[in-house]
């Protein structure tokens, strides 16, 4: 490895592209905004929020910001691997939070306390975003149910079953999950009343529906992925049909199945939001009803948002572990 | 709040429930001893859910005392209007008190047994504006909310086919007419101030006085321009259940008990039209 100067020396790719960066954000007028206010003190106050900069002024502060983040982006990769990430994570998180701060709105709606003797944030979670965690995770269950019998049903050589499995993923790929909701449970009770589902039930019919759809052509790719020569070594061992699968191509599969399994889920997380038209207190409606109440509802779904993303990280991590479980054939 | 949600969570559990096409809403309410309402929690001040995160608001509390005088529980659902204006409740819920304006295309798929209240329809302006009757209005800039009926009264296309409909005139023709996406938004427009993008709105009178009560710089113009009913919903079918409505709805007018909600929450008697 070069001694540590040369290695701060950026390439000249990446000197194009902070000077194009830098060009770009001073068109756009950067020196009129709170991150132009940072260099006020060298141009005596002449950027900076409500200011109204020249164009030449405004390149100039787009370069010297592009030129900020070049000279961080080179002293960090002088770090370790894992620090590299932690760093610049925790850069981009307190960006982020700039941006929120920002908006100058009232967040201590937040911890406000009425006679419920309840937080409305700890409202929040308790009964939005319980909902949402249990509509999800019932519905992903039954939906990959859904998925692998349809993914068998294509796989296999019987016509009714590969037209119905097609038509299945063909129709709850190919319209609105809205529309399968309303379908669901305006449509089903005009069969008789024996169908009118209520809410909860049928917002997870409907995600199972729809996510089943999507996950069958997942499991079809994963489960056409093992090599084919499992099956023939399979075969050469005698083992039966359904053994072949369960212990053969099964685990094999799973492990093109789960990275893409796991998007769906986070991607249903937030979709489940859509059961909300029936009535359904998940996450967003009850950071929109909690916040109607004081005309504050742009600081309560802020605050939903940082709650889906908090759920979204655990899930990734745990779907990091079972990708670690079913990869441990290839770990070297 | 609590015993709500509990309640809503265990009847969402219940996987199917109760027909209601034989005509027998009342009799299940009685035997249950539960009537179930729905209403919209981000409606303040007709319906929303108060600092006890429990719902409340003029509607709820118009439910609730439909509830007490048959002698049952009051249970409250909140699916989304386009699903209750639907019809076809199928014994989900029994009654919509949801501030709804009984048309002649909604009274194809629902029943309307009764009138509860009125809202009238008014001109605000910025509190800074010297407009003070609703003559000083005519050729100046209105904001309001899109296809809505204060958009089609601006338009003088309006048109209530509702029973009990009072009758009205056009007494403003507006210079231009802006229109949002709700009326909230025609507020905050006139907000930035007098004559900035708005020289006054038009909506209903209740959301103008929460807004000005929200801190909203405005204050209304003249006498209402006109007055929509708004009527208590049912699900077609059951005569008898929609008697009792009626029944119900008609004493609490006699007795004044709707004349009290209304002013508790509107600060005003909005239960008949005023002359």
């Amino acid at each position: 490895m070069p001694p540590w100067p040369e290695r701060l020396k950026p390439s000249s790719l990446q000197l194009a592209l902070f000077v194009a960066f830098g060009l770009a954000i001073g068109l756009a007028g950067v020196g009129g905004t709170r991150a132009g206010g940072l260099f006020a003190p060298i141009f005596g106050g002449a950027v900076g929020p409500g200011a109204e900069p020249g164009l030449l002024l405004n390149i100039v502060v787009g370069l010297l910001l592009a030129l900020v983040l070049l000279i961080n982006f080179r002293l960090i990769r002088l770090a370790p691997f894992g620090a590299q990430v932690a760093i610049i994570w925790a850069e981009l998180a307190l960006v982020f939070y700039a941006f929120v701060d920002s908006f100058d709105r009232d967040f201590g709606i937040w911890f406000e306390v009425g006679r419920s003797g309840q937080s409305n944030l700890a409202f929040l979670v308790t009964t939005g975003a319980v909902t949402t965690l249990y509509v999800s995770l019932i519905a992903i269950f039954v939906a990959c149910c859904f998925a692998m019998m349809a993914a068998l049903a294509r796989l296999s050589s019987s016509g009714p079953a590969y037209a119905v499995s097609t038509f299945y993923t063909s129709f709850f790929r190919g319209t609105p999950l809205l529309l399968q909701v309303y379908l669901i449970y305006l449509g089903l009770p005009t069969l008789g009343p024996q169908f009118a589902m209520n809410a909860v039930p049928s917002g997870i019919l409907a995600l199972s529906l729809c996510y089943g759809a999507y996950l069958a052509e997942i499991f079809r790719a994963g489960i056409q992925g093992v090599p084919s020569g499992q099956h023939d070594a399979a075969k050469a061992l005698g083992l039966p049909k359904g053994l072949t699968f369960r212990k053969i191509i099964f685990p094999q599969a799973m492990r093109l199945i789960v990275p893409p399994t796991g998007n769906q889920f986070i991607a249903m997380l937030k979709d489940s939001s859509l059961v909300s038209v029936m009535g359904v207190w998940e996450l967003t409606r009850t950071a929109q009803i909690v916040g109607k109440r004081d005309f504050k509802v742009f600081e309560m779904l802020i605050a939903a948002a940082i709650i889906y993303w908090i759920m979204s990280i655990c899930f990734e991590l745990i779907q990091s572990r079972i990708e670690r479980h079913y990869g441990k054939g290839y770990e070297r | 709040m609590h015993k709500l949600t509990i309640t809503a969570f265990a009847a969402a559990f219940s996987f199917v429930t109760t027909p209601a096409f034989s005509g027998e809403v009342l009799d299940r309410v009685m035997s249950t001893k539960t009537l179930t309402m729905s209403s919209d929690p981000e409606y303040p001040p007709q319906s929303f859910l108060n600092d006890a995160n429990e719902m409340d608001g003029f509607d709820v509390d118009v439910g609730k005392e439909i509830a007490k005088r048959m002698g049952v529980e009051l249970k409250i659902v909140t699916p989304a209007w386009e699903v209750i204006t639907a019809g076809g409740w199928s014994g989900r819920w029994d009654m919509s008190v949801g501030s709804m304006t009984p048309t002649k295309a909604r009274a194809e798929v629902l029943s309307f047994p009764a009138v509860y209240y009125y809202t009238p329809a008014s001109f605000a302006v910025h509190a800074d504006s010297s407009s003070s009757s609703l003559a000083d209005l005519n050729g100046k800039v209105i904001g309001t909310c899109g296809g809505c009926t204060y958009d089609a009264y601006l338009n003088k296309d309006l048109v209530i086919d509702a029973e009990g409909t009072p009758p009205f005139d056009y007494q403003v023709t507006a210079g231009e007419i802006r229109t949002y996406e709700t009326d909230t938004n025609a507020f905050d427009d006139l907000r930035l101030g007098e004559g900035v993008r708005l020289d006054a709105v038009f909506s209903a009178l209740p959301t103008i006085q929460e807004a000005i009560k929200n801190g909203y710089p405005m204050k209304t113009v003249g006498n209402p321009a006109f007055y929509e009913p708004l009527a208590v919903a049912t699900d077609k079918g059951d005569a008898e259940f929609d008697a009792k409505i009626a029944e119900i709805v008609g004493a609490m007018h006699a007795d004044g008990t709707l004349t009290a909600l209304s002013d508790k929450w509107y600060g005003a008697d909005l239960t008949s039209v005023a002359k």
